[in-house]
């Protein structure tokens, strides 16, 4: 750890001389709310992914805003999220914290060059497609890959950038979701970035560390494609090893969207997702389907939602409270981005 | 009371008038942003050498893609940013193609194939490009986002407007020549 700082601090202070000075920028102020009504098919709620949660009730997602500000090379990133979308869903104490509100994004950033640049703090997390923020999603309701991931990641990452279609981030974190490490520093993480050709993209991530489960590792593969100028393709697949025969997980999702208008777009997830075997004993494994349409109008968007779960091993429960293998359930959720 | 609605009606006419501020049309159909100008006693070699050097002096939002010995075509982009008064964030970008053609004594420069970029928030509260592909801003759009759009095409014509007169200021002036530095003004206490 200690020539990996001391190689980080050598390349800023040996850039640090040729870096050109970047104009500074206002205060930039923008965030989001959202809502939603969700109307599970069993009439009770019964898919376990994360946010959206409640039956039968128009209920709150969050509000979320966000602060930054640049000054010649530095620049922050302040982001406070109130509601239960920010709150207890997504915080990894929450029994204990249930009233607080929560940081999405607390970092510094300084750009040593235009290539080279160091951020620490704690940071939306690179592993992975979807984000807690709901304007940053397609779907409304979440992945299992995005519920079973890392949602934040405290701690400090250089990354260099070869070229627009090139770059790389290595850094170092606490464990997951966590103001203040519980370990330690105790994660090691990096991220190549390719652009193989104009609208594609491809992160390639790993971390290595302290996690949910104990200490393991997770290899991320997210990607999109604006292959026209109305069809998009998205794509995420991670596997999580816990040490130790811990479990952990493995899936893959899909993301093909349409734009058959100006202002809507219909797009589908399909994913597959099965929990790691725990001392010989089998995981969960699920399969899903949602169909979702974006309505925008101005800074709203509306997001119809039709999700169908299966699973095997009946998690799930029918109306009449029996086991069952499917799940379903329809949302309409409103998002207004400012 | 007199002076507050004394500065809403400032605050409406100056919307107003930036509402009234549209491209216009080329034949192509395609909005365009055109100006012819006389610049007294500057030749054409000189003209194409300070477009050149403005082109130079910002090469993170405009690069050259041809020349010739009177005239310079470059590609390039403008943010455009949901402000209110002195907060806000970019909402996208610009991207466009400038035209410029000297003669002796006169100039004239064009901006057109306007194409809009919506930005949206990243994961780590950035803004940053949704698309590669740009919509054409003289599309027709339809109902829903008609507003956004009208918006947008305003905000876009300030910008290339702002850029313009940066344009015309830059070859006005020979901005090639370094000014000789003045050494800073110290004012001593020993003297009453």
């Amino acid at each position: 750890m200690k020539k990996f700082l001391t190689a980080v601090f050598t390349m800023a202070s040996t850039t640090c001389a040729f870096a050109q000075e970047t104009p500074n920028s206002p205060l930039e102020i923008s965030g989001s709310v959202d809502t939603y009504f969700k109307y599970d098919f069993a009439k009770k709620p019964n898919i376990k992914t994360s946010f959206a949660s409640d039956h039968n009730s128009v209920s709150l997602g969050m509000i979320d805003l966000v602060l930054k500000k640049r000054t010649g090379k530095a620049s922050f990133v302040g982001e406070l999220s109130f509601g239960p979308r920010g709150q207890a869903q997504s915080l990894i104490n929450a029994a204990e914290d249930v009233s607080s509100f929560h940081i999405q994004n607390l970092y510094v950033n300084y750009d040593f060059t235009d290539q080279f640049s160091m951020t620490a703090g704690y940071m939306g997390t690179f592993i992975g497609y979807e984000v807690i923020s709901p304007v940053g999603n397609f779907n409304y309701s979440t992945s299992y890959l995005f519920t079973n991931g890392p949602f934040q990641n405290a701690g400090i990452k250089a990354t260099y950038k070869f070229s627009d279609k090139v770059s790389l981030m290595a850094g170092l974190f606490n464990d997951w979701n966590v103001y203040t490490a519980t370990r330690g520093v105790s994660s090691v993480g990096g991220q190549l970035m390719i652009a193989p050709v104009e609208g594609w993209t491809a992160y390639l991530n790993v971390l290595s560390g302290a996690g949910a489960g104990g200490y393991g590792t997770i290899e991320d593969l997210t990607t999109s494609y604006q292959i026209t100028s109305k069809f998009k393709l998205g794509l995420n697949a991670a596997n999580y090893d816990v040490d130790n025969d811990g479990g952990g997980y493995a899936g893959a999702a899909l993301y093909p969207q349409f734009a058959v208008a100006d202002a809507v777009t219909l797009g589908l997830r399909g994913e597959y997702f099965k929990y790691k075997e725990v001392a010989g004993v089998a995981g969960d494994k699920y399969t899903a389907v949602t169909f979702t349409a974006n309505i925008k109008s101005g800074g709203l968007t509306f997001i119809p939602e039709v999700r169908l779960d299966h699973n095997g091993n009946k998690p799930f429960v029918k109306e009449n409270g029996m086991a069952a293998p499917n799940a379903g359930q329809f949302s309409l959720a409103a998002v207004y981005a400012f | 009371m007199k002076y507050g609605l004394l500065l809403v009606f400032t605050l409406f006419s100056i919307t107003l008038s930036a509402q009234q501020k549209l491209f216009t049309t080329a034949e192509d159909g395609k909005f365009i942003y055109y100006k012819i100008i006389d610049s007294q006693k500057v030749g054409k070699d000189v003209l194409v050498q300070r477009a050149k050097n403005f082109i130079n002096a910002q090469q993170k939002i405009i690069q050259t893609e041809n020349q010739t010995d009177s005239s310079l075509t470059a590609k390039g982009k403008l943010i455009i940013d949901k402000t209110v008064l002195v907060v806000g964030h970019p909402s996208g970008e610009v991207i466009y193609n400038l035209n410029f053609e000297a003669r002796d004594h006169k100039y004239r420069f064009w901006l057109t194939d306007f194409k809009f970029i919506p930005y949206q928030r990243d994961r780590y509260g950035n803004f940053v490009a949704t698309t590669h592909i740009g919509s054409p801003l003289e599309k027709k759009v339809d109902k829903l986002t008609s507003g956004q759009w009208k918006d947008i095409q305003a905000a876009a014509y300030q910008k290339v407007e702002k850029f313009g007169e940066s344009l015309k200021k830059f070859l006005a002036s020979d901005a090639t020549v370094k000014k000789i530095a003045k050494p800073a003004e110290t004012i001593s206490t020993k003297k009453w």
